[in-house]
């Protein structure tokens, strides 16, 4: 049995008097990308920079590879992370900043034209990466990422500031990487784009661990059958009989949960009611996510 | 894979990051310009001198403020990275903290013994040219390569001061106030106060040294004034290294 690829332990971490990450316990599987959800301040990017040891953990553990990554021989190699997109000295060129990045790991200087071509950035390498948008930014970290050829990949917001286009490339691209058998740990506050893109949630809230699931069964467990009927009443006595939970939507028509289209339409045959409409309706990661975050909101604006 | 990248790897990381800003080429151009021309003006002003080596120290005059560059150099190479952020992107690549700081400090120190190694063949040749001297000014006089090299230990020692009060400091302006104060500041005020307590503090002071010189501070034999700046560049390095290893980025 391997090591597990990213293990946090009982990972906590205390500010003054604010806990950022609470006794967090998660193991990252390869081959998946995992999304790491979760409103702003739930801690995520903590929680990334502890797993690269730039942030000292409170208590717990938080290990790559089966060790605490200070210890990897050559970090990129094994893991590649995208944490802040200022992460660079803005008067320096791209080429320069992941020359300097590759030249440390003992990588061949012919790895960083190879992640210069592969992100898009060749018509620009030379320039200073002052004058660059946020999204040929985000292509920079993300070149940074890729330049140890890494099993890992940590990148924290990573379509931030990305135009769809930029999104649809990197959702491939992760998708790319994992279905090679890499390990990708992506966090967002995007939910839609999570949707497209994980296949494994893993949701934060106020620092503490609210699921850790694979994303149909989130789905799976916020989805229900919509029925419309005009017997309406008729229908949803024998759908409670059933075993269904019913609720009446704005529009008249039943909302049940715990059925599936199968069952309601045959409840429906058998109780000789006419049946307008049926069909499963697939909660919104969006629908999902805010009913488990719904309490642990650290910033929320006052009412209005 | 199972092997760390070898220090020579991280030392030309650095070197690649130090020689892609340009406030390094600017720190470069500016103690070349200050030091050559002071040291011309030195030489030129001092007519005729009783021994080579007293030629020379004058023109080295010019390295009492030139090196006000090299501390600039050795600050900025450190701040600049908590500035913009790049130490998060360094410290991932190179987790081992010390190791990075070393590597950081040998391409600053090495940069800084070569330009200073150059300006003071420079300001030798100003002297030779210049500044009269009983059977002249060869560099091969032990008197003469004394002074030059003490100015290159000097400055060499300075830039590693810098480089360690960035890594204590983490700021650009309080690392360059807190260097300039002790090195350019304070040692002249002190001096001038005069006091038994003032002059005794002042010698404890990591002064520029021009020569065998402390500039515009209590004078001090070259020894002590090595070892006190030693000390300064040793108790600041070795503080900003455990610091940078324990404090989270």
């Amino acid at each position: 049995m391997l090591a597990p690829v990213i293990e946090l332990r009982g990972l906590t971490k205390r500010y003054r008097s604010r806990t950022a990450v609470d006794a967090l316990t998660v193991t990252v599987e390869p081959g998946r990308v995992t999304g790491f959800l979760g409103p702003n301040g739930s801690g995520k990017t903590t929680t990334m920079r502890c797993v690269l040891g730039l942030t000292r953990p409170t208590e717990g553990t938080a290990t790559v590879l089966g060790r605490p990554y200070r210890e990897l021989p050559r970090p990129m190699r094994s893991v590649g992370a995208l944490i802040d997109p200022r992460a660079r000295h803005p008067g320096r060129t791209a080429y320069a900043h992941l020359l300097a990045l590759a030249q440390s790991n003992a990588l061949p200087r012919s790895r960083v034209d190879e992640v210069i071509e592969l992100v898009g950035l060749d018509a620009v390498a030379h320039d200073r990466v002052r004058g660059f948008s946020l999204g040929m930014g985000q292509r920079l970290g993300i070149a940074g990422a890729l330049l140890g050829d890494p099993d890992v990949l940590l990148l924290d917001e990573p379509v931030n500031g990305l135009d769809p286009e930029g999104i649809r490339w990197v959702r491939e691209l992760l998708r790319a990487l994992a279905d090679e058998g890499r390990t990708v740990l992506v966090s967002s506050h995007l939910m839609s784009e999570m949707e497209d893109t994980a296949d494994h949630l893993v949701v934060l809230g106020c620092g503490r661990l609210l699921a850790d699931v694979p994303m149909a069964d989130l789905l799976g467990a916020h989805s229900a059958v919509r029925v419309r009927s005009p017997q309406a009443p008729v229908l949803a006595s024998a759908l409670q009989r059933a075993g269904g939970r019913v609720e009446l939507e704005i529009d008249g028509a039943l909302r049940v949960e715990g059925l599936d289209c199968d069952q309601v339409g045959d409840v429906a045959f058998l109780a000789g009611v006419r049946v307008h409409e049926l069909g499963r309706v697939t909660a919104s990661l969006e629908a999902a996510y805010l009913e488990l975050t719904g309490d642990d909101v650290e910033y929320r604006a006052a009412p209005l | 894979m199972s092997r760390r990248a070898p220090f020579s790897a991280v030392v030309a990381s650095e070197w690649t990051k130090l020689r892609s800003v340009r406030s390094t080429w600017w720190c470069t151009a500016l103690y070349l310009a200050v030091v050559g021309t002071g040291g011309w003006f030195g030489a030129a002003i001092t007519q005729s001198a009783p021994r080579a080596d007293i030629a020379v120290s004058s023109a080295l005059t010019g390295f009492g403020f030139g090196q006000v560059l090299v501390v600039v150099l050795g600050v900025l190479a450190v701040t600049a990275e908590f500035r913009t952020g790049m130490v998060l992107a360094s410290l991932t690549a190179v987790p081992g903290r010390g190791r990075l700081l070393l590597a950081k400090t040998v391409v600053v120190a090495t940069w800084t013994v070569v330009l200073t190694a150059v300006l003071a063949v420079f300001c030798w040749f100003a002297a030779s040219r210049l500044t009269a001297v009983e059977g002249g000014v060869p560099l091969t006089d032990p008197g003469v390569l004394r002074q030059l090299g003490l100015q290159v230990a000097a400055a060499t020692l300075t830039a590693v001061l810098a480089v360690g009060l960035g890594a204590l400091l983490r700021s650009s302006a309080g690392a360059l106030g807190t260097a300039l104060g002790a090195v350019l500041v304070l040692p002249p005020v002190l001096a001038i106060v005069g006091s038994e307590l003032s002059v005794r503090i002042a010698r404890a002071l990591p002064v520029f040294r021009v020569g065998d010189e402390a500039f515009f501070s209590v004078q001090t034999s070259w020894q002590s004034g090595l070892v006190v700046l030693g000390g300064w560049a040793a108790v600041a390095w070795v503080l900003g290294a455990v610091l940078l290893s324990r404090r989270d980025v």
